[in-house]
């Protein structure tokens, strides 16, 4: 009997990710350590500290006041998280959020939350019977309509990534053939040097820009999905 | 290339065909986007969050669309 192992390149992407975040960790950590509150942050505080304001900022204008303080870490850890998973493609490996199964996870976590947060603030009976309006035959449609925010911003993160992680190969294959053809005239194949001219444009929008946008619209979408569950505020 | 390869490219090159629509909804959205700061100037950095989400969001049409084409092409053109 033997048994069949494949271990994706991706893993080794996500254990790079992790890494990197826990000696970032570490490295802060100690430097707060050392920070007297009452003189001017520079450098890695001064970023720190930059990083915890906006995202304080960003989820004090969708979400509702008192669900902030508990909220705003959680989307703390997807931006650091996704940024980074994004953009590991300028990096050579294969980025993370390229396999289905790490978008799934995130976005199962966030649709979990979702859910729990509507019957924990509104109460299980006011959930189920918002199945059945606004008449009995729309369950069916409204069932497809709690699972949609799972599906759709899984495949949109996943999607995304995955174009362009292929884009940026058959680039890189188009120019190691143009490179062969021009220094096949001087004899020899050799160094694929159109693709080091070429590529980093295309990296700057598929990786960065890309990963940016793709990170910001996952955090929007999450925030504004639990907002609206939530009861307003008076 | 025989008929079925050449079928399997037509369908993955039909699939694509979602971004037309993408296309025209996001130009769209990004002219209103530019005469809503016309209209408010001071509100220009919220004008630019929302034209950014919902772009986004509309463009899950072509995402689709080529995810499927890369489905078509890699699993059954292999």
């Amino acid at each position: 009997m033997t048994i069949h192992l494949t271990v994706q390149k991706e893993v080794l992407s996500l254990l790079v990710v992790a890494v990197f975040i826990i000696a970032m960790c570490f490295l802060i950590n100690r430097r707060l350590k050392a920070f007297d509150p009452l003189s001017k942050p520079r450098g890695l505080v001064l970023a720190a500290l930059w990083l915890v304001e906006m995202i304080d900022d960003q989820v004090r204008t969708i979400v509702q006041e008192r669900f902030v303080k508990s909220l705003a870490p959680y989307i703390g850890t997807l931006c650091i998280f996704l940024f980074l998973s994004n953009i590991l493609g300028l990096f050579g490996f294969n980025p993370p959020t390229m396999n289905y199964s790490v978008t799934l996870t995130m976005a199962a976590i966030t649709w979990v939350m979702i859910q729990f947060n509507a019957i924990r603030d509104n109460g299980i009976g006011s959930y189920i019977h918002g199945f059945f309006e606004p008449i009995f035959p729309f369950v069916i449609p409204n069932i497809f309509g709690k699972i949609a925010p799972l599906i759709s911003m899984s495949i949109r993160l996943f999607g995304n990534i995955l174009s362009g992680s292929i884009i940026m190969s058959v680039i890189y294959s188009g120019c190691s053939f143009l490179s062969d053809l021009v220094l096949g005239l001087f004899g020899g194949s050799g160094f694929n040097f159109v693709g080091v001219v070429v590529a980093p444009f295309f990296h700057a929008y598929f990786d960065l820009f890309a990963g940016f946008i793709q990170m910001f619209i996952f955090i929007s979408l999450t925030m504004v999905f639990i907002s609206n569950e939530l009861k307003e505020d008076e | 290339m025989d008929v079925g390869t050449g079928l399997i490219a037509i369908g993955a090159g039909l699939s694509v065909f979602t971004g037309f629509s993408t296309g025209i909804g996001q130009g769209y959205a990004a002219a209103k986007a530019v005469e809503a700061v016309g209209k408010n100037p001071e509100a220009a950095s919220q004008i630019r969050t929302m034209l950014i989400v919902g772009c986004a969001v509309a463009e899950t049409c072509a995402i689709y669309g080529m995810l499927i084409a890369f489905i078509i092409v890699f699993v059954l053109g292999a």
